[in-house]
């Protein structure tokens, strides 16, 4: 069968590795509004501890509104951000995931501010927090800045990678929380 | 004054004596939300009592709106070094130390004003 039509393919495939939610298209704050009832509906099944369904819940914000913000992938008609989130179940909590393409010129800098993140320990990345809440937001964000030092406070671990693709730098992300 | 709650923005209640924020803060556009809760908090502040009490108690909020809150604490810092009499109750619910830790993190900064963590009881459906 050809794998585009694999609908049976696509149910196991969500099935087996066992997740939850997963968006992928444009994204927009409005929709991001509306699918964070379901998000949360998923969490909150009564056995996950209510710290850890904040947590998850946290991380997929900031990465949602990254997609949002970031993403170089534009839809043509409207110029919404493109990308791909999911949640998981996975080891002894959560998986988030995310993929985007980002611009290449902020490869660099991006992959330095996470590699300098996923080393640090909590009491420093609390302390990065407040510093960067002092400092004000970087030139080139939108946001505060502190999105992707919030999401490494939440995470147990995460990780990341970026792969060049033929429209350019796919932006690649896991972090999980338990 | 008063700005409704929504999804994704707390309640706001201001009063020459108080101000009250309850519920979830990740707007859409932070700058859009905050801006007029500020300028309301600065219009208030000036008919303000002397002594005037401040209680929040958030859910969740973004890393965006730890901007506002930042914002709207040294708002209040300057005032209560102007001679107003401030006390902030931040209050958060007993298993929540991601709230628990932010209301440290905002404590540290905080000189003028009172700033007491206060932690809240209730039943887990009663939220925001």
């Amino acid at each position: 069968m050809e794998r585009r039509k694999d609908t049976l393919g696509l149910h196991t495939f969500m099935q087996d590795r066992k997740t939850l939610f997963c968006y992928s298209g444009p994204l927009t704050e409005d929709l991001l509004t509306t699918i964070s009832n379901p998000v949360r509906h998923q969490l909150t099944d009564g056995e996950t501890q209510e710290t850890v369904s904040k947590r998850v819940f946290g991380v997929f914000i900031e990465q949602a509104q990254n997609i949002i913000r970031y993403s170089t992938q534009k839809t043509k008609s409207t110029g919404d951000s493109i990308g791909t989130i999911a949640i998981s179940v996975a080891e002894d909590g959560f998986l988030i995931e995310a993929v985007n393409l980002i611009d290449e010129t902020k490869k660099d800098v991006l992959e330095a501010t996470l590699v300098e993140l996923s080393v640090a320990d909590q009491k420093a990345l609390r302390q990065m927090y407040k510093q960067r809440l002092r400092d004000g937001p970087p030139n080139d964000s939108e946001g505060a800045g502190l999105g992707f030092i919030e999401m490494a406070r939440r995470v147990k671990r995460f990780e990341f990678n970026f792969v060049e693709g033929q429209e350019g730098a796919l932006f690649v992300y896991r972090g999980w929380v338990s | 004054m008063k700005f409704e709650k929504t999804q994704r923005t707390p309640l706001v209640e201001l009063s020459p004596e108080s101000c009250l924020i309850k519920g979830e803060c990740y707007p859409e556009n932070i700058a859009e939300w905050s801006g007029p809760v500020l300028e309301s908090l600065k219009q208030t502040m000036v008919e303000a009592d002397s002594e005037f009490k401040v209680d929040i108690e958030l859910y969740y909020f973004n890393s965006s709106s730890a901007k506002f809150l930042f914002d709207f604490f040294e708002f209040l810092e300057g005032s209560s070094e102007e001679g107003k009499k401030i006390r902030i109750n931040w209050r958060y619910r007993a298993e929540d130390d991601t709230m628990q830790e932010a209301g440290e993190d905002f404590q540290e900064d905080i000189t003028a004003c009172e700033f007491n963590l206060v932690i809240v009881e209730y039943p887990s459906e009663e939220q925001g």
